[in-house]
């Protein structure tokens, strides 16, 4: 059994080598898309989520300096704010929590107790910005909330150097874009290769009559696939060391390749093939098997945040890519290789694996081995 | 053979392949339909008929690909409905399936052994590669290769377990006359060396010229069986004899008294032979202008078997 698997690796391992194309797709056009977005997307302006805590109430309702404050963030179109209660008694609990589930940047914005008065008074009052360092969004968004303090003061309160916003750092880490991109760039060409290996090689053996030559010989069905797999495992370790030395030696980006990371590429390695074996199903022609990968991995690929902050996207949208099984990979990769929060990379990882096996599974039983 | 069923081939253990009412539905259609034949061991078997006659369907479930809907079949007496026993059988059958390519970027001989490790037994890739001719050819990449080079590739494929049955369907369709030649050497190598085959084809030639017997398929029934000779004596009708080139002008000079003759497309005048007439028609032919055209005495084929039996001809691409 294992010199079978093993030889069907190798063989998918040297047609894939002997094939150009294969390597462009594979390897150097993940390292052009590192290039190109590294250098075209060096910042870019988004809206941000951002928590507010309005501390300063009177009789429940805010009181009216605080309140046009908020309204003056408001108003710059930078940020979708959420809002926590004032009576909330661990605000940065609260939002690590919520922001955790809606897929959210931890950010916190606390206007104090007193807010109001101390404006008033023409004393100095002072706004904590808490934010995750992480965030690659960080050093934009303290810059907008300066902005708009400054705004606020100049324009309303008319004591423009006596509200101080104070940055609190969560963590400590300074991310750029191109921190921010190398795992999503994993994350898409593990997709890519996976849905596509699976589909294409399916549909082309099927066409080829090799699956049926095959079939007719002692290989079972799940060699064939644990093949497959081995396979695409290997591939993926490939995409991952070449992308990860090429963003370090070319961008300087350092990333943790821990028990995670390994976790989370055995999982896209089971995952995405899986996902191309259950689309290969409804794919009888090598010529469809293209279109109908494409139909699938494009969509995945912008939705689940490998270029851009899944926060910048409509809310509609934001609630489809957390069905995009890609969304869990990339934000663990991103966990795991770069922002170092083991707790996400496991969450991800978790969910990955799961998907994983569910879709290698329904694969598996989909996959017509034998009769047609 | 289910244990609980009685055999259905009592005494009949020597024969390789055994086939009982055997039958396969798709939806509405009735593929095949309650056919029964044999094959013993060492014998070159060719199951003949136009496309969509059955022939695959049959194959297929021979080789565990499919399941019969109905009726009994045994390989290498081992029962093609048991799935303990359709492991047994693809242990020992080699099987080239219609239309088969190996892996494009594979060499020659990566091919060989990568369906070779598929077996727990494997021959040398090196000696099937000089049995299919394929020496100078061993490292150039499938892809590369032409149509009849290919299908030898398969032909050493199918081999590779060293299998005490070859199943080849279809392996001459869609080659050149010349790689088809070629295809036909490697089998008559194989019947040299004893290998028992299983071929199905909608060549009537390749049958005739490769199969120790013939079965003749027809809307999922086989309509004749025997060996090519003894299905043209026995459905193949009268032997013919040719005068080429006569034209409509050669009919009006022929001795009045022969057997009906007729004028053929290519000009040729053809007269259906009783026994015993040669002597008697060749002599009165060579009293009349006609005694100096090209005469041969043409013996029937498997395509006039066919004709006769199904009513019409199967064409060149097997319809």
């Amino acid at each position: 059994m294992r010199s079978r698997i093993i030889t069907i690796i190798s063989g998918h391992f040297k047609s894939w080598y002997r094939s150009k194309s294969n390597i462009f797709w594979t390897i150097a056009f993940p390292l052009l898309l590192i290039v190109l977005f590294g250098a075209i997307f060096g910042s870019g302006s988004t809206k941000f989520d951002l928590y507010l805590q309005n501390q300063d109430l009177s009789g429940n309702v805010p009181t009216p300096l605080s309140q046009g404050y908020v309204n003056v963030l408001n108003q710059t179109g930078a940020f979708n704010l959420h809002m926590v209660a004032a009576e909330q008694p661990d605000p940065l609990t609260f939002v690590k929590n919520d922001a955790q589930l809606h897929n959210r940047g931890q950010r916190l914005l606390v206007v104090p107790l007193g807010f109001n008065a101390t404006v008033a008074s023409g004393k100095n009052a002072t706004i904590q910005l808490f934010m995750d360092q992480s965030d690659q969004a960080s050093a934009s968004l303290r810059g907008i909330v300066n902005s708009a303090t400054v705004s606020f003061s100049a324009k309303i309160a008319k004591v423009p150097d006596n509200l101080i916003v104070q940055p609190v750092g969560i963590v400590t880490r300074n991310i750029r874009y191109i921190d921010f991109f190398i795992p999503g760039v994993i994350g898409m060409t593990l997709l890519t290769t996976g849905v596509f290996g699976a589909v294409n090689t399916n549909g082309r053996y099927r066409e080829l009559k090799i699956i049926k030559k095959l079939a007719t010989t002692p290989l079972s069905k799940i060699e064939w696939i644990l093949g497959m797999v081995g396979y695409q495992m290997i591939l993926a370790t490939i995409s991952l060391v070449v992308i990860l030395f090429f963003g370090y030696a070319i961008f300087g980006v350092t990333a943790t390749i821990d028990i995670y990371t390994v976790g989370l590429v055995v999982a896209a390695a089971l995952l995405f093939p899986g996902i191309g074996m259950v689309l290969a199903n409804f794919v009888k022609e090598a010529e469809s098997a293209d279109a109908a990968a494409n139909a699938i991995t494009f969509p995945m690929m912008f939705l689940a945040g490998t270029f851009w902050p899944r926060e910048t996207l409509p809310d509609i949208m934001k609630l489809i890519a957390n069905f995009m099984p890609l969304t869990y990979v990339n934000d663990g990769l991103r966990a795991a290789l770069i922002y170092a929060q083991p707790a996400q990379a496991l969450t991800n990882m978790i969910i990955a694996l799961g998907l994983a096996a569910f879709f290698i599974v329904l694969g598996s039983l989909l996959m017509n081995w034998k009769e047609e | 053979m289910s244990d609980d069923l009685p055999s259905p081939f009592p005494g009949q253990s020597d024969k390789v392949v055994q086939v009982e009412k055997l039958s396969k539905k798709y939806k509405d259609t009735l593929a095949v339909n309650g056919i029964s034949f044999s094959l013993s061991k060492g014998e070159v078997f060719a199951f003949l008929g136009p496309n969509g006659a059955g022939k695959t369907t049959t194959v297929e479930i021979l080789e565990c690909l499919r399941a019969p809907t109905g009726g009994q079949a045994k390989v290498l007496d081992y029962d093609v409905s048991k799935r303990s026993d359709q492991g047994e059988i693809r242990k020992r059958i080699g099987v080239l399936p219609q239309d088969f390519n190996a892996i494009d970027r594979l060499t020659v001989r990566e091919n060989i052994d990568y369906f070779g490790a598929m077996f727990d037994h494997q021959l040398d890739a090196d000696q099937l590669i000089e049995l299919v001719d394929l020496k100078d050819k061993r490292d150039a990449q499938f892809k590369t290769l032409s149509g009849g080079l290919k299908q030898r590739v398969g032909l050493a494929v199918a081999l590779v377990n060293d299998p005490a049955l070859v199943f080849l369907d279809e392996p001459t369709t869609g080659l050149d006359p010349r790689a088809r030649r070629d295809v036909w050497y490697v089998i008559e190598r194989l019947k040299k060396q004893g290998k028992t085959v299983f071929l199905t084809t909608h060549y009537m030639d390749e049958a005739e010229y490769l199969a120790d017997t013939v079965s003749i398929i027809d809307h999922g029934q086989i309509i004749a069986s025997g060996t090519p000779d003894q299905l043209i004596d026995t459905h193949g009708g009268k032997k013919t004899l040719i005068i080429r080139d006569a034209g409509e002008e050669g009919l009006k000079q022929l001795p009045v008294g022969l057997p009906k003759a007729e004028l053929r497309n290519a000009g040729d005048i053809a007269i259906p032979l009783n026994n015993g007439e040669l002597t008697s028609i060749l002599m009165s032919l060579g009293q009349t202008p006609l005694h100096d055209k090209e005469i041969e005495v043409r013996r029937p084929t498997l395509d006039d078997v066919f004709l006769n039996l199904a009513g019409r001809r199967v064409s060149e691409e097997g319809n």
